[in-house]
């Protein structure tokens, strides 16, 4: 057959394709406008936020105006007072810290939680979670209710501990297993962060870290973990046993068959996890704002700091707005190819 | 390495999948272990290999004894049925592996590494990634990963069994030449006999966790120890009548023929291996039956015929000719009858 001389009639011309892994006009022709609408939609907020950027309180106010050089002028004022006057390279440098330490340190301690609860099978005794739930509780009760000196508290309770696990817990069969364990992990995620949120301050002040980086890494190192085990344990359970059993036959330790065989193979799927973490942390905002103030202050709060008494100043976090996206956009490019392949593939396929 | 497994059992729950397991290999000795899909026989090479913890019983390589040791203290090597090669590493790293995780220094690495490289013929190969490789090369370098170190003894899971039947051929010969060239003790699992037969110093068949019989592949084939032993070696497979036995002459519904026992058992088992049989006139053989069915193999016919309610096969000329439904006779000789007793199913005289 020939290109252009269709013998059909023109609806089934326009209706149905000419091979089954095309589109007919019609249909493609309003997939593509549904997908142009859209795309118009997820983008001009961006846009706007850039061109915002340039404009000065004026022109915000009295606008709106759409076009640089053509509804306005635009001026680089926002921009020179923000990174040359305002200290924002200080939160800048707080945000890039904190989110990468924060996400490595979750991607590490998650991926091996996870290759381990995959790999390995648990049986902890619901008992001996119940009698050290029960004795932590004591422990605090008779710490701060009853001025018990904390030394003398934590021997006690783990001296009681031992006693426990060697009678009667024996005597109850009822196990907590790996799903268990892995659901316990993400039911952290299931509570609101705002319940959390006073309890770990009153924390970190009495570890008198608040407004320290350190308090911010590790916060979001524990928040984040729950997601990393979920994520990465499908990937690890992809890869076939065999890959690890011979690599323990020719002479691996666990911890080698780890680094060496199945970390590798997990790799466009630790990408994945990693970017997906990266953003939570990067513009986690709730935390911030409680933990931190002058000297560990994040970008997220320093661009809600932005609506002042004087009302929002729409310019300067135009301007905090552009330049925290512009990295994650950069990442996610760089790191395209294996999301793609991480998220719908499966992480082994070699 | 002598590797010994001393009464082992395993079970998986409530399941007893190995049921008190002895056996010895030999140092540099082909043991094939032969067994249907459910037999035991991969479990019992995993637990040989570390993988797989025993219920009871002891393992032993050498004079070790290994039944508490890890798998990489073991000092054995094992080639996967899936090869198991690792697809983020070039060939080289994967043959390299094993002395990668011992420490070995770089220049005896690189010089083993083509050693055994050049041994499987894959020296053009090493800078390639699995991916990239056909199934018989795959093959090669998951041997070579095996070779490199020198193990106290080989593990292999049915490692022909993903290539097609004509590379299976050629490997299977290429392995049986390598082992004798190494001679590495090599416990090889497999269902397929002819791999036990052709690859085989001696062949233990196992069923259901037990071991049927522990012989070389000429003995098993000529003398099989049981009834199961008797229908799984060979194909086509033994024809087995059952009948009675009376001072060595055996009665079936078919007819009777003599024996070279002497003993009487009321329900015993006949068995003729269908290369023994001849087809006759009706009234010439030992038995009288009809053609079912014939099947040209080529160079001979595989003829089934009807005998008093059962069937056996017979290999034939392959210019037989008989029509289906034809009045036969099947004849063979005394001594190609092997007798079982059909209760317990252990071979008689």
């Amino acid at each position: 057959m020939t290109r252009g001389t269709d013998p059909r009639p023109l609806m089934r011309r326009l209706f149905e394709p000419r091979r089954l892994d095309t589109m007919a006009p019609a249909p493609r022709i309003f997939t593509y406008a549904v997908l142009g609408l859209w795309t118009l939609i997820v983008l001009f907020p961006i846009y706007w936020v850039l061109v915002t950027s340039f404009k000065i309180e004026l022109q915000v106010d009295s606008g709106p105006y759409y076009l640089p050089f053509v509804d306005f002028q635009p001026t680089l004022d926002a921009w020179t007072f923000m990174l040359l006057q305002n200290n924002t390279l200080g939160p800048y440098l707080n945000s890039i810290v904190v989110a990468l330490a924060s996400t490595f340190l979750a991607l590490l301690i998650g991926s091996l939680a996870a290759y381990a609860l995959v790999r390995i099978r648990f049986q902890v005794k619901l008992a001996a979670v119940l009698t050290f739930i029960v004795l932590v509780i004591g422990v605090i009760v008779a710490v701060g209710a009853l001025d018990v000196p904390w030394p003398a508290a934590l021997v006690a309770a783990i001296v009681l501990l031992l006693l426990a696990l060697n009678t009667y817990v024996r005597r109850f069969n009822a196990a907590v297993g790996n799903n268990d364990i892995e659901f316990w992990m993400i039911s952290n995620r299931i509570m609101p962060p705002i319940v959390a949120v006073l309890p770990i301050y009153v924390m970190f002040q009495h570890l008198k870290l608040l407004d320290t980086q350190i308090a911010l890494i590790s916060t979001y190192t524990g928040v984040n973990l729950p997601i990393v085990v979920w994520l990465t344990r499908d990937f690890f359970a992809g890869i076939p046993l065999d890959l690890e059993e011979s690599a323990e036959i020719d002479g691996a330790s666990k911890f080698r068959v780890f680094f060496t065989i199945a970390l590798p193979l997990v790799r466009s799927g630790l990408a994945a996890t990693f970017l997906l973490v990266l953003i939570l942390t990067w513009n986690e905002f709730l935390l911030a704002l409680f933990l931190s103030n002058a000297n560990a202050q994040t970008m997220p709060v320093l661009v809600a700091a932005q609506n002042t008494t004087r009302g929002p100043q729409w310019w300067y976090m135009s301007v905090l707005i552009v330049i925290m996206i512009a990295p994650v956009i950069a990442i996610a490019g760089l790191l395209q190819k294996h999301i793609a392949r991480g998220l719908l593939v499966g992480a082994v396929k070699g | 390495m002598r590797v010994r497994l001393a009464n082992i059992h395993k079970s998986f729950g409530h399941v007893e999948v190995v049921k008190g397991l002895d056996l010895e290999v030999e140092d540099g000795e082909f043991l094939v272990v032969l067994g249907a899909s459910g037999s035991g026989k991969t479990t019992v090479l995993r637990m040989i290999a570390g993988l797989e913890s025993v219920t009871s019983g002891r393992v032993l390589i050498g004079d070790r004894d290994v039944t508490d040791v890890l798998p990489k203290y073991r000092d054995v090597a094992m080639v996967f049925q899936s090869y198991a090669l690792y697809p983020h590493m070039t060939v080289f790293a994967n043959i390299a592996y094993p002395l990668v995780v011992r420490k070995r220094p770089k220049a005896e690495i690189q010089a083993s590494v083509s050693d055994v490289a050049r041994q499987v013929q894959l020296e053009p190969l090493l800078d390639r990634y699995p991916r990239q490789l056909s199934g018989g090369q795959r093959q090669r370098v998951a041997l070579a990963r095996a070779m490199i170190r020198r193990p106290a003894a080989f593990l292999m899971d049915e490692p022909l069994s993903n290539l097609d039947a004509k590379l299976r051929g050629y490997m299977r010969a290429e392995l049986k030449h390598m082992q004798h060239e190494l001679g590495i003790t090599t416990i090889y699992v497999t269902h397929d006999q002819t791999e036990a037969m052709t690859l085989a110093h001696r062949v233990a068949l196992l069923e259901k966790g037990v071991l049927q019989q522990l012989d070389t592949p000429t003995n098993m084939y000529n003398s099989p120890a049981n009834l199961f032993v008797a229908g799984f070696i060979g194909s086509p497979p033994m024809n087995l009548l059952d009948g009675a036995l009376v001072d060595g002459r055996f009665s079936t519904t078919a007819g009777s023929f003599a024996t070279p026992s002497h003993a009487s058992h009321t329900t015993a088992v006949a068995g003729v291996r269908p290369e023994d049989c001849r087809v006759t006139e009706v009234g010439r053989g030992n038995i009288v039956g009809e053609v079912y069915t014939t099947e040209l193999m080529g160079d001979h016919t595989l003829v089934t015929c009807q005998v008093g309610g059962t069937t056996m096969i017979v290999k034939a000329e392959k210019t037989f000719n008989r029509r289906n439904g034809e009045a036969i006779g099947v004849d063979f000789a005394d001594v190609a009858v092997h007798l079982f007793d059909k209760a317990c199913g252990q071979r008689i005289g």
